[in-house]
């Protein structure tokens, strides 16, 4: 495990959230506050319903909170940001890897991880190689997603994720289709990142995956059930 | 945070819009082959009308003349008979100043309908004595002009009597140096007619007697004479005229004056202006082509704005993934209109295309029909093919752009 920076990454205070639906209003989260410190690998656990996926939306700025005090991520307030600058944000500094990993279908592996670095407007030469050699999936390069497995696709997956290096990584069940043996090679993946200082935000069910985090945070009917979340650890 | 790169950003939407069109293959064919039997159409249509005028603008100019007496009110393409009577020809031939008369020569027409080459043709009635001036040069290249006609034409003029009905072979050797036409070059390509050959016209038999460089006027050519005798009981009638002027007067003081002195049964016009009659003339049918492969067009871009919807909705998760990516709603309209853009530019190549083949099938068909296709009908076909699909990617560009990231991701 590596030593964490005392920069938060994630600054949250006082989040609420809720859905509204034909006029009528579904209260998700309540007041939530959520420290994340830069090199930290947070695991977020609950039932379904809890809230975990609307707060990883939030974190990873593609739903607005209906209030809090404060939404910081990467050292910028994002409360009142527009839609285009949440994107910019996003595109800048969050990776996002998905249950149903979510690769371009009509692209090559490829061309999918150089994605991100091709909207950033940087250098794809070398990097894509070198991190495709990393999730070992050199070899399907120049393949569709389709005609890879469930584990190469969220390889694939994660690697177009971290491809930029960004500030913030957050999972969404990695391993939520996989199998054991893809879950553990995705999970030493994400160990690996973590290693080299990813901060690393993810929801997951699999108790096992929860071992390697730095602090594993509860949630239940909108709420953390830990206590304060920038203290409990694991 | 800055913006990324340009080049590279763009690069790789317009690589992703590729990658999609190439997802659907079919449909983005099919939508570019609607797009561009629209523009095909439009193409066509345009170029038979600006040919076909052109091409008779063209040939009016060969005549030695300077001004055209038309009817008054009368459409110059869709015109028929002979209106003008003797006494017009007599205005004009008395319009005079302190000089003279204006004209120095007064050159009839009587127009008739003859079925040559596959189609109708303008027959065009002309006085054999001034044949020279009609075929403003053109030579002869096979056979002889009305030589024999001459003779008849001017027994005709200086008023000999006419056989009595009663003596139908008198009267059918009375007209036998009539029976002459004279084609154009074209014509006689197309028809494959020969100098001897016999065309049945107004239940009489007229001779082919020679042919003359395309170019002329008419590509059909009879002695007026005998037209007058067959269809108005030789009353000296005129479809319109042509009139060559007095050396030195000024065309359009000429014609002014020669306006005045017709009234309003005639409109006396500059010859140099004909083209912009035709156009006039044409100017219903051509509105009624232009809306009608108006409409198509619009259809077939309507084609494509289904399609770029469909896109949409089918690649809602696609969408949400490149929102969570970090492309702009911005972004996505681009997407959109880059793969619209592409439909539409494929139409475009695919519609000058069949417009070419088609052109070039007319030709073999149809030969004597001009299908005209200009660099500037081309640039217009490239301009509505942009702009159609432009519009065609906007709503959907714009549905895209407004999904929920979140949302989404969530879609089946």
């Amino acid at each position: 495990m590596r030593a964490m920076s005392d920069e938060l990454m994630i600054a949250v205070r006082d989040l609420h959230h809720a859905y509204t639906h034909g006029g009528v209003t579904e209260p998700v989260l309540h007041g939530l506050d959520l420290h994340v410190r830069r090199g930290e690998f947070v695991v977020i656990m609950g039932p379904s319903g809890c809230g975990k996926t609307t707060l990883l939306n939030i974190l990873g700025l593609m739903l607005a909170p209906s209030r809090a005090a404060s939404v910081r991520i990467a050292g910028r307030e994002t409360l009142g940001c527009s839609d285009a600058e949440r994107t910019r944000l996003r595109r800048a500094a969050l990776g996002f890897v998905f249950q149903r990993f979510n690769l371009l279908p009509t692209i090559s592996v490829a061309q999918n991880v150089a994605l991100p670095l091709r909207l950033r407007g940087a250098p794809v030469n070398g990097v894509v190689p070198a991190l495709l050699k990393r999730v070992g999936l050199a070899e399907h390069a120049a393949k569709k997603p389709r005609q890879l497995s469930v584990g190469q696709q969220q390889r694939a997956a994660l690697a177009r994720a971290v491809v930029t290096r960004p500030a913030l990584l957050l999972a969404d069940e990695p391993t939520g289709n996989l199998d054991s043996a893809n879950a553990a090679a995705v999970l030493s993946l994400l160990a690996d990142l973590h290693a080299e200082g990813q901060t690393i935000v993810m929801i997951t069910h699999n108790e096992q995956l929860a071992v390697r985090a730095d602090r594993v945070l509860h949630m239940r009917d909108g709420r953390f059930v830990d206590g304060t979340p920038g203290h409990t650890r694991v | 945070m800055t913006a990324p790169a340009a080049p590279a950003y763009h690069a790789a939407m317009l690589a992703l819009a590729w990658a999609n069109l190439m997802h659907h293959k079919l449909r983005a064919a099919l939508s570019a082959l609607a797009v561009g039997t629209g523009l095909m159409l439009m193409l066509v249509s345009r170029g038979l009308a600006t040919g076909s005028i052109r091409e008779v603008n063209q040939r009016m100019q060969s005549v030695a003349a300077e001004l055209v007496v038309l009817p008054a009110q009368d459409n110059i393409i869709f015109t028929s008979g002979a209106p003008f009577r003797g006494l017009h020809e007599q205005h004009l031939r008395g319009t005079a100043d302190a000089e003279g008369p204006l004209a120095a020569a007064v050159i009839p027409i009587f127009f008739g309908q003859v079925r040559l080459g596959g189609q109708q043709q303008r027959l065009f009635g002309i006085d054999p004595a001034q044949l020279d001036l009609f075929l403003g040069g053109r030579r002869v290249i096979a056979g002889r002009l009305f030589d024999r006609a001459v003779g008849f034409a001017a027994r005709v003029d200086a008023g000999e009597p006419r056989p009595p009905e009663s003596d139908p072979a008198a009267y059918d050797a009375f007209l036998a140096d009539g029976l002459e036409l004279v084609i154009d070059e074209r014509l006689q390509r197309v028809g494959g007619y020969r100098v001897g050959d016999t065309v049945q016209l107004l239940g009489r038999v007229f001779r082919i007697v020679g042919v003359v460089e395309t170019g002329v006027a008419g590509r059909v050519l009879a002695p007026l004479q005998t037209l007058r005798e067959l269809t108005v009981a030789g009353e000296r009638h005129a479809s319109m005229y042509f009139l060559k002027l007095r050396p030195g007067l000024d065309p359009v003081g000429a014609a002014e004056a020669f306006q005045r002195r017709m009234g309003e049964t005639a409109r006396v016009e500059l010859k140099s202006e004909y083209g912009r009659l035709l156009r006039e003339s044409f100017a219903s049918v051509d509105l009624y082509m232009t809306a009608s492969s108006g409409v198509a067009l619009a259809t077939c871009f309507l084609f494509i704005l289904l399609t770029m919807h469909t896109m949409v909705i089918e690649r809602t998760r696609e969408i949400g993934i490149l929102k969570a990516l970090g492309v702009t709603r911005l972004g996505l309209v681009r997407l959109s209109l880059c793969e619209a853009l592409l439909i539409s530019l494929a139409g475009v190549a695919i519609g000058i295309t069949l417009a070419v083949a088609v052109r070039g099938l007319l030709g073999a068909v149809v030969p004597l029909l001009t299908v005209e296709l200009t660099g500037g009908q081309l640039l217009a076909a490239l301009t509505l093919g942009v702009l159609g699909g432009t519009l065609s990617a906007l709503y959907p560009g714009w549905r895209a752009a407004r999904l929920d990231p979140a949302a989404a991701l969530l879609y089946e």
